[in-house]
């Protein structure tokens, strides 16, 4: 499997500021200077920020799956943990909880 | 979904309309009172300290001396709104304070009209992310600044259904993510044990009402919790915090920050008083399918009611494996690690509590670290219409909502996927040798939604209180209280108060000038 080349810091940053387009936010609608007033970020404290999270969360987040072993292993991995937004009810939607 | 799983969400919309209640009337809903056993306040002993000072008195306490005539509930509130009115221009624990309403509320619960039930006459704080009908709700957000709802959430519904009094809203991290700042960061919400230290952490993001309650300015109250925002200022303040599981109680009318993490529950002044706040906010609501189709609610007031033999010794309601995890000791330091090992011999000593060791899963750092983040794309879908017409509008906690743009469709499935790994690494391993579970963190049982309680321990040697905080399986808050109730009766730490700081002369609504300030980066690196 070949390894795609890791972004630079100015392709983050543009992809950064294209995301959020897409998504109808304006990041120059951030002061450029600290505003006591809001207390919101300034624009490059919220692009840092957003550089250091995208190179770090999405990724390990990515990287995971559930552990299958073999050829088929990302098969199996497929089939493992089928998603669940609320775990816990799920447990007692499916008759699972009370016994214990 | 199976058929069992929509027979019983059909069963129980059904049995809520068929007792008149429809989908879209106010919610308190009358199935809730059919699938939970009667709340009754148990004649608990009374205090002498509760019988001089009615605002020393827990909600218990406070419910039985009403009830004997020996005090009213006008008297009550008004004890209340004093302290408000001397103290919390230090504290800074409430956002709004309805004084005058809650006093009428009090002389009407005095002749027996209004509401009656097990919270009649008790003045409540409630935390400023649930709509209040006709009483600004904010949520420390510039967002919500000018917000007033027509309409109570679910919990506030039944808080007053049962007889409660909304004393005032409580003050809060912005839009629930850190300890209780302005919308611009300035620190309000001061820990209630250290007044004149703001840099205390008071826990959040529920400070206010955690504060409200420690410093004896409210009986009880509600917070939320998404990352330990109830457990968290329990635990900080020496209160008693209850996090029921993901759908025992309704999230209608609360402020979203992460759907299927956001919990509603009480901080409370002792097991006791959780479990009456529990038993009155649970049950199923038309108006949030996650309650719905879901175990009943147990006698929550006996789970919480000590058993003690003739001869005066304390055990265990149910014989309970408590599971104390490798780093629980291993990560506590100085005073917090020989409280924690007091707290543990104390627990040993409980007739029917053993104390199991357990070791988390290779992947419990990842799964439960990295993957909280998961639930960012969770606070940033509701609020699309504010990032995009004015982000400006989130002031100190907006990283975080940026953040949550930056999670693709399939990595937030991934997140679900690993939830569903985390579950069964829960039940089928680290709960497979005990019934509940000491955690070091709230975080891992958030993602799950399962219950947990936070109470008093100690106090550090900055006379700071120190917390445990107890997990448990899906729909056993019981055993939780049962747990929590033995250890309150064998130890005193929830019954000690803070020293009241020197009165201020005004009470003010807005962060004193001097208090420090958190930054934007700050916010989103402690935010629920």
């Amino acid at each position: 499997m070949s390894e795609p080349q890791q972004p630079t810091d100015e392709q983050l940053d543009t992809y950064i500021r294209a995301r959020l387009a897409l998504a109808g936010v304006d990041l120059n609608q951030l002061p450029e200077s600290s505003d006591p007033t809001t207390g919101a970020p300034t624009r490059s404290q919220a692009l840092d920020s957003l550089r250091t999270f995208v190179k770090s969360t999405p990724p390990a987040i990515a990287n995971w799956a559930p552990s299958a072993s073999g050829a088929w292993a990302a098969a199996y991995a497929q089939q493992a943990s089928p998603p669940l937004e609320y775990p816990s009810i799920t447990e007692a939607w499916t008759g699972t909880v009370g016994g214990r | 979904m199976s058929r069992e799983v929509n027979r019983r969400a059909f069963l129980a919309r059904s049995t809520a309309i068929a007792a008149g209640v429809t989908l879209a009337a106010q919610a308190v809903p009358a199935s809730a009172a059919t699938r939970k056993p009667t709340v009754t306040v148990p004649d608990v002993d009374v205090r002498e300290a509760a019988r001089r000072d009615p605002a020393e008195a827990t909600l218990a306490e406070a419910a039985v001396l009403m009830r004997r005539g020996r005090l009213k509930a006008v008297d009550l509130v008004q004890a209340h709104l004093d302290r408000i009115n001397k103290y919390d221009a230090t504290y800074q624990a409430f956002a709004v304070v309805v004084g005058e309403q809650a006093l009428a509320a009090a002389g009407n619960a005095d002749r027996g009209e209004g509401k009656r039930g097990p919270l009649s006459g008790i003045p409540l704080c409630i935390k400023d992310n649930y709509f209040t009908n006709g009483i600004a709700t904010r949520a420390n957000s510039f967002i919500f600044a000018d917000f007033v709802p027509d309409e109570d959430a679910t919990a506030v519904a039944r808080l007053k259904a049962a007889g409660g009094i909304v004393l005032g809203k409580g003050q809060m991290g912005p839009l629930a993510t850190t300890r209780a700042t302005t919308p611009n960061g300035t620190i309000t919400t001061v820990n209630a044990w250290t007044p004149n230290n703001a840099s205390t952490d008071p826990g959040g993001s529920s400070t206010g009402p955690a504060c409200a309650v420690a410093a004896r300015m409210a009986t009880s109250s509600i917070g939320t919790q998404t990352g330990g925002s109830i457990t968290g200022p329990s635990n900080q303040q020496n209160l008693t915090g209850l996090k029921p599981t993901m759908g025992r109680t309704s999230i209608h009318g609360v402020i979203p920050l992460s759907f299927t993490r956001d919990h509603s529950g009480p901080l409370a002044r002792d097991a006791m008083d959780a479990a009456l706040m529990l038993a009155v906010l649970a049950g199923p609501d038309p108006k949030d399918p996650r309650t719905l189709g879901l175990p009943a609610v147990p006698d929550l007031v006996r789970s919480a009611t000590p058993v003690v033999s003739s001869g005066g010794k304390v055990r265990l309601r149910r014989a309970t494996r408590i599971g104390v995890p490798t780093d629980y000791l291993g990560s506590a330091s100085g005073d917090v690690l020989s409280i924690r090992k007091t707290f543990l011999d104390k627990l040993a000593g409980v007739s029917g509590a053993t104390l199991v060791d357990v070791t988390y899963p290779d992947d419990w750092a990842l799964l439960t670290g990295t993957f909280n983040a998961i639930r960012l794309s969770e606070r940033t879908e509701p609020f699309r219409h504010w990032l995009r017409a004015d982000p400006t509008a989130f002031g100190v906690s907006l990283l975080t909502w940026l953040q949550g743009l930056m999670l693709s469709g399939d990595e937030w499935i991934t997140g679900q996927r690993a939830k569903n790994h985390l579950l069964r690494e829960v039940l089928d391993g680290v709960l497979s040798s005990c019934d509940v579970l000491l955690q070091t963190g709230p975080v891992p049982f958030d993602i799950l939604g399962l219950p947990e309680i936070a109470f008093p321990i100690g106090f550090d040697s900055a006379r700071v209180p120190v917390g445990a905080i107890l997990g448990g399986g899906p729909y056993e808050e019981d055993r939780l209280l049962e747990v929590a109730a033995a250890y309150q009766a064998v130890t005193d730490w929830h019954l000690r108060r803070p020293t009241d700081p020197a009165a201020a002369k005004l009470r003010s609504l807005t962060a004193e000038p001097n208090r420090p300030r958190i930054t934007a980066e700050e916010a989103a690196a402690t935010s629920s």
